[in-house]
């Protein structure tokens, strides 16, 4: 029954990683893409320093290293998946050590479901999972030591090596050492609490000793160690519990009863099996955040220019966000579409089409692709800069730095792109393209045969005006005023005019999209245009602009529905929620 | 036997100087132009406590060779595949032994296999000592938000850097406008920002955290200048906003949509002012004293309808007289120079502590002038009221903030000439006529530090020694909140 206990435990924890990858990798892979962007994995020597000279700095590192690699979501969810999967087994394989019971085997997954569970939120980072893994290696090798008198010795400079590596987390080798040798009755009751006291005065002056070294940290985060929340003055309770099982699950192994009869222990196992799945279940349900997974997902696309890809996210699901509108919008007027089908989608007034900048490491990152593409380049540039000095954890963000080093070299500002271009070198995803623009640098020839900076080059503004987040309209308008032809500027001024209700300016406005040469009046303008027509004519048929048949018998009839009915809005939204006149009604 | 001893030893100090390394004759090509290295080292004036000044060619190479020969007596011969790293030691040696002196520096570098010789370029080592080091802030040059800072101080005879405070220690906290008394160590302002706000003094006892946010005044004190006794601090208080540029060139602006002087009285912590500082109609700010202590000079000008107007803001430079016995101001308000004549916006006066000059910066419009591309760094002679562009360190990027060793011969000033962006510190030195050095970058250790740090650095600062100050005393009172609030004298 044991053997087959232990084939079962290891196609449990084969499925169990697999799983992760699944989950990670094909349900919540944006998550991974989002937590890529937020650091700057650099292959130098000073950086390897200064990661890894706080307690904790070598886990981290380690974890950093790690996560560069969620550039491809599916990497990062085999890497989550072969972590947790390890940390389960590596429990496993500590816990046999104190108790050789394989019907308990579902207990050493305790830890690796919680950590999924913790995953789901995108502040938690990988340098716990990393750091509770080396102490685990330690804690086994610990116990493989059959010298009683050698492993006390090597205890204390193990615990002051392993505060370094893996920071707060060496109280759960502490702990793991002091049962053990309880477990092994090698020590006398005395002796156990002097080594139990020797264990905490050692972790206290390590974290003294460490705040004395390392004066500008808080003692607080010197006790707990860097890197595991990415909020700094954060340390999750929920850590501290994780702690504790880690380090209490494998005595339960010595100490908790198992049935002598087959039968009873599978019914043990398989009860704990069904029990852990449902916790588990229930737990990633309530943690994963699915809103915040779609808005990532569009950003996503919209930061690899996958513009059809956000066009039928959105059929499949309407966005509801301010920022994914806005990516939604970005993505149609690139397509040539949002003229044409905005108001086909959800739309939350202006904000989703040009948010407006929140001091916050992930709203200008993600707005500043609006901008970016629109020619506003020193706000695309400024919402980068921001973005990364935001972050919450004092790392730099590759993503950002890719952006400074573009919109610098549109702006023509060659030596400080080439500063960024060096530094993106020594990454490993973003060095091909450093490589290859550092080839270009400064020779206009090249810089203008890429399509996209041309492109931007030629519709970014030359007129001196200060950004401002009460007139973008205005500044909307600079930018077509100075080229006519700019189809984005002036779908964009169109829009914010139609999206602000500001019917009396996109009347104004909408004759200098006549050198865009569309072919036809474009819906939603023809919509605005008959609307605007009807406030003073009681026949839309006489309007002096080509709108539609369509458009001029949906009018009327919605005119009819609007007109006589007390609440129409119910009665209108199956058939005419696609259209402006029901946004202007109905939208606030 | 003398001559035989003194070949022997040149023979030995040939060979040490050769060790392990490389020949390079008999026959490098030969190139009668001076190398383009980093940082421009060629034909600087430096003090002779000066750290190495390690550089590199700026191009691609195998090996690079390098040989300092002093004037007067000794040599240096390094060889390495990065960069010309100079044995500390050595140098130290190499510049003492030619004080007021020059350096030799012939450079090689070994590319494809086959070596290349410069024409040698000299390096020129002043008669006159620095002050021990520098106090700066480190910062991304952004916007609004910021991240990781500290206060640093770094000894400019080594490459030692040791944070004063960082924000690490308190997140969040933004840390700013350190300030010396004349470059005393001990006696240092220093502002905290936001949930643990508070300005720092320190008077080398003892570490005090005050709230100078007062009724009187429409913000906490911001722009600090100690006065030469120590009893007072000049104080400027600025309402301030910043703007965003949407053109190429150009990026932020910095405005005050308000501003006064106000003057801290320390042993009796209060603020006073005087109408003439304190003005409705107009917008006074960066003060500062003279050397004597009896004049107070700060940038002036008239309010504007911001921020529309920000490109009509120019300060002119004014000074008003002091009485430090009584902590009262004369009634004259005398401008040095007016900005409407000028056509340039002044900032950042600071007088040599020999009284001689007084060094500001200017540019088109505007007080926050690292922002502006166009502002350069001007001497005004306090004897003679001329004054003059200092061309000799000026560049085509933003030189601005600039600060005096207390022997008022080296200054510092912040640039943005590498990049556009990130702010360096470079030194030059002014001689008794009036002659002005090229500037030198603050060496680093590894010369390409200044090409991938992400920070700026901010108000260089001399100091005569190393700041001691209790980081965990600061911590605690700051994480304590309890600050001792400054009074304000009314008239």
């Amino acid at each position: 029954m044991e053997k087959q206990l232990r084939y079962v435990g290891l196609a449990l924890s084969i499925l169990f990683g697999v799983i992760v990858f699944v989950f990670f990798g094909y349900c919540y892979p944006y998550h991974l893409a989002y937590q890529e962007q937020f650091q700057l994995f650099l292959f130098t020597p000073a950086y390897l320093a200064e990661t890894a000279s706080v307690p904790g700095g070598p886990a981290g590192y380690i974890a950093r290293f790690l996560t560069q690699f969620y550039y491809v979501p599916w990497q990062g969810a085999a890497i989550i998946a072969l972590l947790l999967a390890a940390l389960q087994r590596l429990l496993l394989c500590l816990s046999r050590a104190f108790g050789d019971k394989p019907a308990l085997f579902p207990l050493s997954f305790i830890p690796s479901l919680f950590y999924w569970i913790l995953l789901c939120n995108e502040h938690y980072m990988l340098a716990g999972v990393v750091a509770l893994i080396i102490v685990l290696m330690a804690a086994r090798l610990y116990v493989s030591i059959g010298a009683k008198a050698l492993r006390v010795i090597l205890l204390f400079p193990a615990l002051s090596l392993l505060y370094w590596f893996s920071g707060g987390a060496c109280l759960v080798m502490a702990l793991l050492c002091i049962f053990w040798e309880i477990r092994k009755r090698a020590y006398g009751r005395w002796q156990i609490a002097g080594l139990t006291m020797g264990c905490l005065l050692l972790t206290v002056s390590l974290s003294l000793l460490a705040k004395a070294l390392l004066v500008q940290y808080p003692l607080s985060k010197l006790w707990t160690g860097a890197g595991y929340y990415r909020f700094q003055t954060i340390f999750p309770s929920t850590l501290l519990l994780l702690w504790v099982m880690v380090s209490i699950l494998p005595v339960l192994f010595r100490y908790l009863p198992i049935a002598s009869k087959a039968k009873t222990a599978w019914t043990g196992t398989g009860i704990m099996i069904a029990a852990l799945t449902l916790i588990t279940w229930q737990g990633v349900s309530e943690t994963s955040d699915w809103q915040k997974e779609e808005v990532m997902a569009y950003d996503y696309h919209a930061r690899r220019q996958q513009w059809g890809h956000i066009i039928r996210m959105a059929g499949e699901k309407a966005p509801s966000t301010p920022l994914s509108v806005a990516l939604l919008n970005l993505s149609l007027c690139k397509q040539g579409r949002m003229a044409d089908d905005m108001f086909r989608y959800f739309q939350n007034g202006p904000e989703g089409l040009l948010p407006s900048f929140v001091r916050d490491f992930t709203m200008p990152m993600m707005a500043g692709e609006v901008y970016y593409h629109l020619g506003f380049i020193n706000t695309a540039q400024r919402f980068a800069f921001e973005a990364m000095e935001a972050i919450p954890d004092y790392q730099k963000s590759a993503r950002a730095i890719k952006r400074l080093a573009e919109t610098n070299l549109i702006n023509g500002e060659y030596a400080v792109t080439r500063k960024y271009l060096q530094i993106l070198r020594h990454t490993l995803y973003y060095s091909k393209w450093a490589v290859q623009t550092l080839a270009l640098l400064e020779d206009e020839g090249k810089i203008d045969f890429n399509p996209e900076w041309h492109t931007l080059r030629t519709c970014r503004t030359h007129t001196h005006f200060l950004f401002s987040e009460q007139e973008k309209s205005q500044m909307l308008g600079i930018l077509l005023q100075q080229n006519l032809t700019n189809r984005m500027a002036y779908e964009y001024l169109m829009a914010y005019c139609l999206l602000t209700k500001d019917l009396q300016h996109f009347y104004t406005y909408y004759p200098l999209g006549k050198e865009i040469a569309y072919r036809q009046i474009p819906v939603s303008y023809q919509e605005a245009l008959i609307y605007l027509w009807g406030l003073s004519n009681n026949n839309p048929a006489t309007i002096p602009y080509p709108v539609s048949n369509e458009v001029k018998r949906r009018v009327q009839e919605y005119g009819k529905i609007y007109t006589t009915c007390q609440h129409s809005e119910p009665m209108l939204r199956p058939q005419y929620a696609d259209t402006y006149w029901y946004y202007l009604h109905f939208r606030k | 036997m003398k001559h035989t001893i003194l070949l022997s030893f040149s023979l030995l100090s040939l060979l040490s100087l050769t060790a392990c390394k490389e020949t390079i004759s008999p026959s490098p090509v030969i190139k009668n132009v001076v190398p383009a290295i980093f940082p421009d080292y060629t034909g600087v004036t430096v003090p002779s406590s000066i750290a190495p000044l390690n550089f590199k060619v700026m191009e691609d190479y195998d090996k690079i060779d390098v040989i300092i020969k002093g004037n007067q007596s000794g040599a240096i011969h390094i060889q390495d595949k990065n960069y010309a790293k100079i044995p500390p030691k050595a140098w130290s040696r190499l510049l003492n032994e030619n004080k007021e002196g020059t350096l030799e520096v012939t450079v090689s570098v070994k590319q494809s296999g086959e070596w290349i010789q410069y024409a040698s370029f000299p390096i020129h080592i002043s008669p006159y000592p620095i002050d021990y080091g520098l106090a700066y802030r480190l910062i991304a040059p952004g916007y609004e938000v910021y991240g990781k800072m500290g206060i640093y101080q770094r000894n400019l005879s080594n490459f030692t850097q040791t944070a004063l405070i960082e924000n690490t220690l308190m997140p969040g906290t933004c840390i700013n406008c350190h300030s010396f008394c004349a470059g005393n160590p001990e006696r240092m302002s220093l502002h905290l920002r936001y949930e643990y706000g508070a300005t720092i003094l320190t008077n080398g006892r003892e570490t005090a955290l005050y709230n100078t946010k007062t009724a009187q005044t429409f913000s906490p004190c911001v722009y600090p200048y100690w006065h030469p006794s120590g009893k007072y601090i000049a104080y400027s208080v600025n309402r301030t906003q910043q703007v965003f540029h949407e053109a190429k060139g150009e990026r932020v602006e910095v405005i005050d949509l308000q501003s006064d002087v106000v003057i801290y009285n320390v042993e009796a912590n209060e603020l006073f002012s005087c109408p003439q500082l304190k003005s409705e109609n107009t917008f006074e700010t960066y003060p500062s004293f003279s050397p004597d202590g009896y004049t107070l000079y700060f940038c002036s000008t008239e309010s504007k309808l911001l921020p529309e107007e920000y490109d009509k803001l120019q300060y002119s430079l004014c000074s008003i007289p002091f009485d430090p016995m009584s902590g009262t101001f004369g009634t004259e308000v005398d401008t040095l120079i007016n900005a409407r004549e000028v056509n340039k916006s002044i900032s950042h006066p600071r007088p040599s502590y020999d009284g001689k000059y007084l060094m500001y910066a200017w540019a088109d419009y505007g007080n926050f002038l690292i922002w502006h591309r166009e502002a350069d760094l001007c001497l005004y002679d306090l004897q003679t009221g001329r004054r003059r562009e200092l061309t000799e360190v000026n560049s085509p990027d933003a030189d601005s903030y600039h600060s005096w060793t207390a022997n008022s011969r080296w200054f510092v000033f912040g640039s943005r000439r590498i990049d556009g962006l990130y702010t360096r510190p470079y030194i030059a030195s002014i001689d008794e006529q009036g002659r002005v050095s090229k500037p030198f970058l603050v060496p680093q250790e590894d010369p390409s530090y200044y090409e991938t740090s992400l920070y700026s650095f901010n108000v260089p600062e001399f100091i005569t020694g190393p700041v001691k100050i209790n980081v965990r005393e600061i911590e605690e009172k700051a994480l304590s909140k309890k600050r001792i609030q400054m009074g304000y004298k009314t008239p």
